[in-house]
């Protein structure tokens, strides 16, 4: 009788909605967010007496998003010993969000941590419980005590772009999209244009299969990507479908979340690895001691979010251009800067302008060379 | 305890002396909450008799044979089959045993062909079998059994009587050597009776009984060998048939003497017959009024007919003549095809109910379970269906429950029924009383005229009795009264006149008082009237 | 044969809530088995899921923002069933009243006060709709309700998604996939619990009584309950199925306007949370009287609420579902238990014993 979940999923991707989110602000219409807002300290609160709250958009053991929020709540709890944690999985994208964040509330946690994007679902319970701390990924607003973050992940897209670039003998990557969102754009755009930098020649096809986790059609998107020619696959995806892919292929491939080489030894490259465990024990440190602001915070490339140590089969000298990138970008440089052209060959950031993160985090239009995503 | 031996050439096998009844009941009692349904009843069936057991609606019959064919668990005493006692957990273990019942209420699928339904749920159906196959062994059972089926008709498309005898194959194929009939010939035809009796005294010439539950005296005085009564969930005693009337039987049945008055008497002071010249017009009539079924056959053809007040119509007839398409147009529930219903001379544009039943014409329909009831409500709200829309019950759109349970108090008084509450469900009253609550109901809006269908049918001899009486009370009072019944001799007892339906049309329409069975007979198998009441040919 | 059972013809409502009562308790024993087996603390489970549902003023309110659409489907799928329809599209209805009142909500501005009974009606007039065409085809061509209102869930699902993430998309503040927030609310009473909430308890209070006290709500008894009957009355059966699914369209689409303007404000996939298949878990369990809709509707909303406190333990939201299945389960059967009483019988002597 029941044909669905309870929590009604849809839509309930945490990547999907914040691409949504950040492509409607494309317009222009929605001004960077203010990154500290004005408020008032919420009171210390002893170690013991602590409890943090966390929810999340998959389960624990999806083995990619989730899990990498997940190890961030186990050091948590390695920091703080004597604090209490919670947390809830598959927190749908529905009015049931907002009574598991009231929930949290009423079960007396000092600090909410919501691993997805929610917006209003946990912008109402934030207004209406104004001692307790909120701290949203990929969010937008910050109010007096409603935070956000996000990773940097666009930097170590770029350099595995650089790789890619070197490694390609078809001049042709592969990208296994979810859905054409400011993530996803980020994403291709920033691994194309890391592989222009060394090899002008390099295009891009991208293929949208409508899911962040779905091997069976990540499957017959890598396949069909190889059978186009690409022989560097890479995407955003929470499982290593189209590696095996390219390990069968004899064809690379890069990947995202956490090391994912055991599933394609040969093919492994890389991976955009994400790590939210500083970010979270700073944040539950500051909670504890009374200085916690709320704040849109980026995590920046080797501070939450980079590369994987490259795979066996990357030459050294391919691992050492781009690791160069790499210690670039982490000395400060942004290597997204103009002259880009979007596909339609349209001038989008003039010559000498650097894209700064905010927008990129808004990014909503593919870079010249990029097919399959608009 | 008697042991019938007398063997005419028709009549039961010889059986040899010591050999134990087939079915041995020895003080069976089966409780519902608050009813005693039997208590103590103690009675044998030999092999090679019909015994057929009578008693009123509701004095236990059907219990007891529920209980004997494993459907109910007897709260006490002991059934013994063959001198070895018996449980029956299931109705499967009283089949394996022997024991088939062929209910009122057919149980057939009837989306299914004949041979199916004979097959289906039988341990000797083959694993695979073609449609074929089973219709051959259908045939083969047929033929053996002495009843005639179409293995390859759809059971929905039976007529009534065909249906039963694929019913009673189903149980005898199954290897039933005690065979059980609740109302066999309720919805028979009277060929389809006799074939029915013929077959069942070849069962009994085999050495196997028969268990006949029936209302109608004379037939179980003509086919049965012992009578054993029920009264009250008691068992009052068994006779053998030779040494029974019908009279004496039915004073046993119902504890009381039954006094047959002449019903066509009309009381002192009681309405005229408004047929006379000059008299205004018939209250209802029908003028050429056809009407087709759902696959465009005709049903009723160019009946004409009047109605009036203060006498009773009989409608004689086969089962499947066009009776329920008549009494459905003289209610208002079916459209014509052709023709006109005219009410009080005026016509009537359109067929509905609600107007018919405002106008005063009540409507005690065939299946009063089926059509005239909500089984699973309560007996105010079936009491209220005729009169919700009208004060007290109906103002302003409303439905005042208060006023309705206070309407049904009244019918149940008037139909002297006794329940427990007006709470109950319909359906567990019995069915006597179920039919007592439906004409009353329906005699309170009749104030113009009663369609009456089968108002007797399944009833007892005593709540037959006072059904009819409630009829020539109503018609008394000068309502018109349309009788539609199978049993002759009650309409040849209550109705003025009686029209015969014959495949749809009304073949004529004759005095009661002087007509007789043999030329209503004639007519019914769709002979023109012979020009004597006495004359034409008898009756088989 | 020691002892047996047999079937009572009619149960008493008293008896019937005993063996509800000893349903409920048997699925929360055996709840508290699995938990316990799966190395939990059911007492301290208990404890907390007590505390919060109805122990805290958010949980109370909680439930108060579960009962309102439960309510209101539930008293949908009740109202076609007393006519023996089963609107399993109440889901899809809710949709629509969603999609029809987000119209109204995102393009008409104006006053709360005008705009909020616009909304309503519209979205009233969008759930009748969308339940229009399986109602017509029941009543005239008996085709069978329970698989078109059914199919027509995923289409309204699906035109809810589309609408959201696509034409109606959020262009404003950039949140989501979602419509933009509504500019008008329902006004809340205490609480986040707004408005609908006391007006779908009032709904249903009124729906009992127009079920009961009516001659409308008596020819759909008959017709509900032997629709040859109905007929034979002269009761427009046809009518009557029409009204009635119309009149369960509105509840459903009702229940999608209050959610919408009352409490998610904005027009997303998925918005309908199974609403309208927990309807019809409520109607079962009212067993097609509007009054028992409150219980019923109370019962689920309770067991909704202590799921969302259960999935702070780590339970996931199809352990709750799990739950659910499991009350409902063991009250179909103690629905049907209740109607046996076990009776003792003497030891059948074996005939052998008895004959000299």
């Amino acid at each position: 009788m029941i044909t669905r979940a309870p929590n009604g999923r849809l839509l309930a991707s945490r990547r999907h909605l914040l691409g949504l989110a950040a492509g409607a602000a494309g317009g222009g219409l929605l001004r960077p967010p203010g990154l500290r807002a004005q408020g008032r300290l919420l009171p210390p609160v002893a170690e013991a007496d602590a409890l943090v709250a966390f929810g999340h958009t998959s389960p624990v053991t999806d083995g990619g998003w989730t899990m990498m929020h997940d190890q961030g709540v186990q050091a948590v709890r390695k920091a703080f010993p004597r604090l209490r944690t919670i947390y809830v999985e598959s927190v749908p994208y529905s009015a049931d969000a907002t009574r598991i964040f009231r929930q949290f509330v009423a079960e007396g946690a000092q600090m909410v941590i919501a691993t997805s994007n929610y917006g209003d679902f946990i912008r109402d319970v934030s207004d209406r419980a104004p001692d307790v701390a909120f701290v949203e990924c990929d969010g937008h607003a910050v109010t007096g005590n409603l935070g956000w973050y996000y990773i940097t992940h666009w930097y170590a897209s770029y350099v595995i772009g650089i790789a890619a670039g070197l490694m390609t003998r078809t001049n042709k990557i592969g990208f296994v999209g979810s859905f054409p969102i400011p993530s996803v754009y980020a994403g291709t755009n920033a691994v194309l244009l890391g592989a222009r930098s060394v090899n002008p020649a390099v295009t891009m096809q991208a293929i949208s299969i409508n899911a962040w986790f779905d091997p069976q059609a990540a499957t017959q998107a890598g396949t069909a990507l190889a059978e186009n020619g690409c022989d560097f696959l890479c995407g955003i995806m929470d499982e290593p479908a189209y590696l095996r892919v390219a390990e069968q292929r004899g064809i690379k491939a890069a990947m995202w979340n956490t090391d994912m080489r055991r599933y394609g030894p040969e093919a492994y490259v890389s991976s955009v690895t994400l790590d939210f465990r500083d970010y979270y024990v700073e944040q539950v440190r500051a909670r504890l001691a009374g200085t916690w602001r709320p704040e849109g915070h980026f995590l920046t490339l080797g501070h939450g979010v980079d590369r994987d140590p490259w795979g066996r089969t990357v030459p050294p000298e391919v691992a050492a251009r781009a690791d160069a990138m790499r210690a670039r970008i982490m000395a400060g440089y942004n290597p997204f800067r103009g002259p880009i052209r979007d596909a339609a060959g349209r001038l989008r950031v003039t010559a000498g302008e650097v894209m700064d993160d905010a927008r990129i985090y808004q990014w909503d239009w593919a870079v010249e060379g990029v097919t399959g995503l608009d | 305890m008697t042991d019938p031996r007398h063997a005419p050439a028709d009549g039961p096998p010889p059986i040899a002396p010591g050999t134990p009844p087939i079915l041995q009941l020895q003080g069976i009692c089966k409780y519902f909450p608050g009813v005693i349904a039997n208590q103590d009843v103690s009675l044998d069936v030999a092999p090679g008799e019909i015994h057929a057991l009578l008693g009123e609606n509701g004095a236990g019959k059907s219990t007891l044979m529920n209980v004997v064919t494993g459907i109910y668990q007897p709260d006490g005493g002991e059934i013994i089959l063959d001198g070895y006692g018996q449980s029956f957990a299931a109705p499967q273990d009283a089949i394996r045993a022997g024991i088939g019942m062929v209910h009122q209420h057919f149980k057939l699928v009837p989306a299914f062909t004949v041979a199916e339904n004979i097959h289906l749920g039988w341990r000797e159906t083959p694993f695979r079998a073609s449609a074929k196959t089973l219709e051959s062994r259908t045939r083969a059972l047929s033929e053996r059994f002495g009843f005639s089926v179409r293995p390859d008709a759809v059971v929905a498309d039976l007529s009534a009587g065909e249906q039963q005898r694929v019913e009673i194959l189903r149980v005898l194929a199954r290897q039933a050597r005690l065979l059980i009939l609740d109302e066999p010939t309720a919805v028979l035809t009277p060929a389809e009776t006799r074939d029915l009796f013929r077959a069942l005294r070849a069962f009994r010439a085999r050495g196997n009984a028969v268990i006949l539950i029936s209302h109608k005296l004379d037939e179980v005085i003509d086919i049965s060998d012992r009578i054993s009564i029920l009264r009250a969930g008691r068992h009052v005693g068994t006779w053998r048939t030779a040494d029974c009337t019908a009279a004496g039987l039915a004073t046993i049945m119902v504890g009381r003497e039954i006094v047959r008055r002449d019903l066509r008497a009309r009381a002192p002071g009681a309405a005229a017959i408004a047929r006379d010249p000059g008299a205004a017009a018939p209250v209802l009539s029908l003028r050429g009024a056809s009407c087709r079924d759902a696959r465009g056959i005709e049903t009723l053809r160019d009946v004409t007919l009047d109605v009036h007040g203060g006498e009773i119509l009989g409608i004689a007839g086969v089962a499947g003549n066009g009776q329920r398409e008549l009494t459905q147009v003289l209610t208002g529930m079916m459209p014509l095809s052709a023709g006109t219903v005219l009410l009080d001379g005026a016509p009537v544009p359109l067929a509905d109910p609600a107007a018919f039943a405002r106008a005063g014409i009540g409507h005690i329909p065939e299946d009063r379970l089926r059509s005239g009831l909500a089984p699973s409500l309560d007996i105010t709200d079936n009491m209220a269906l005729r009169e919700y829309a009208r004060p007290p019950i109906g103002r302003h759109g409303l439905y005042d429950r208060a006023a309705a349970a206070r309407l049904a108090g009244t019918i149940v008084a008037a139909a002297e029924v006794r329940v427990p509450d007006l709470a109950t469900p319909i359906r567990n009253l019995s069915g006597g009383n179920q039919q007592r609550l439906v004409a009353r109901r329906e005699i309170r809006i009749a104030s113009r005229v009663l369609v009456a269908a089968y108002p007797s049918r399944g009833l007892d001899i005593g709540a037959i009795a006072t059904v009819l009486r409630y009829l020539t009370d109503l018609r008394d009072q000068g309502v018109a009264v349309v009788l539609v019944s199978e049993d002759l001799e009650e309409l040849l007892n209550v109705a003025d006149r009686i029209g015969v339906l014959f495949h749809g049309r009304l073949m004529a329409t004759i005095d009661a008082a002087t007509a007789d069975m043999e030329t209503i007979g004639l007519l019914m198998g769709g002979r023109s009237a012979p020009n004597g009441p006495t004359s034409g040919g008898g009756h088989a | 044969m020691a002892g047996t059972l047999h079937r009572l013809p009619t149960v008493t409502p008293a008896r019937r809530l005993a063996w509800r009562a000893g349903a409920i308790a048997a699925a929360l024993a055996i709840t508290t088995l699995f938990l316990a087996l799966s190395g939990r603390d059911p007492r301290l489970l208990a404890d907390l899921v007590v505390r919060s549902a109805v122990g805290s003023r958010f949980g109370l309110e909680d439930l108060a923002l579960f009962l309102t659409p439960l309510l209101l489907t539930g008293a949908a799928v009740t109202v076609t069933g007393r006519i023996g329809v089963w609107n399993i599209g109440a889901e899809g209805q809710f949709y629509a009243g969603a999609i029809g009142a987000t119209a109204v909500g995102l393009f008409l501005p104006g006053p709360a006060w005008l705009v909020l009974p616009l909304m309503a009606a519209c979205g009233i007039a969008c759930g009748m709709g969308w339940i229009l065409l399986p109602a017509l085809a029941r009543a005239y061509a008996g085709v069978n309700e329970i698989i078109t209102t059914l199919l027509l869930n995923f289409v309204a699902g699906l035109l809810t998604t589309y609408l959201a993430v696509g034409p109606w998309h959020d262009r404003v503040t950039g949140a989501l996939a979602s419509t933009g927030r509504l500019p008008v609310r329902i006004p809340e009473i205490w609480g986040v619990v707004h408005w609908g909430f006391p007006i779908a308890l009032a709904i249903v209070l009124a729906l009992a009584w127009l079920t009961t006290r009516t001659r409308w709500g008596y020819q759909i008894t008959i017709g509900g309950a032997n629709d040859q009957a109905a007929r034979y009355a002269g009761i427009p059966v046809r009518a009557r199925i029409l009204g009635a699914m119309l009149l369960s369209g509105g509840l459903a689409a009702l229940a999608g306007m209050f959610e919408v303007a009352g409490t998610v404000h904005r027009l997303q996939g998925g918005l309908a949370n199974n609403f309208g298949y927990f309807g019809i878990v409520v109607a079962v369990l009212a067993r097609g009287s509007c009054l028992n809709v409150l219980p019923a509707a109370l019962l689920m909303a309770f067991i909704l609420d202590a799921g969302i406190v259960l999935q702070t333990q780590q339970l996931t939201a199809s352990a709750v579902l799990a739950i659910t299945g499991l009350v409902l389960f063991m009250i179909a059967i103690a629905d049907e238990l209740a109607h046996y009483r076990p009776v003792t019988v003497r030891r059948a002597t074996t005939g052998a014993e008895a004959r000299p």
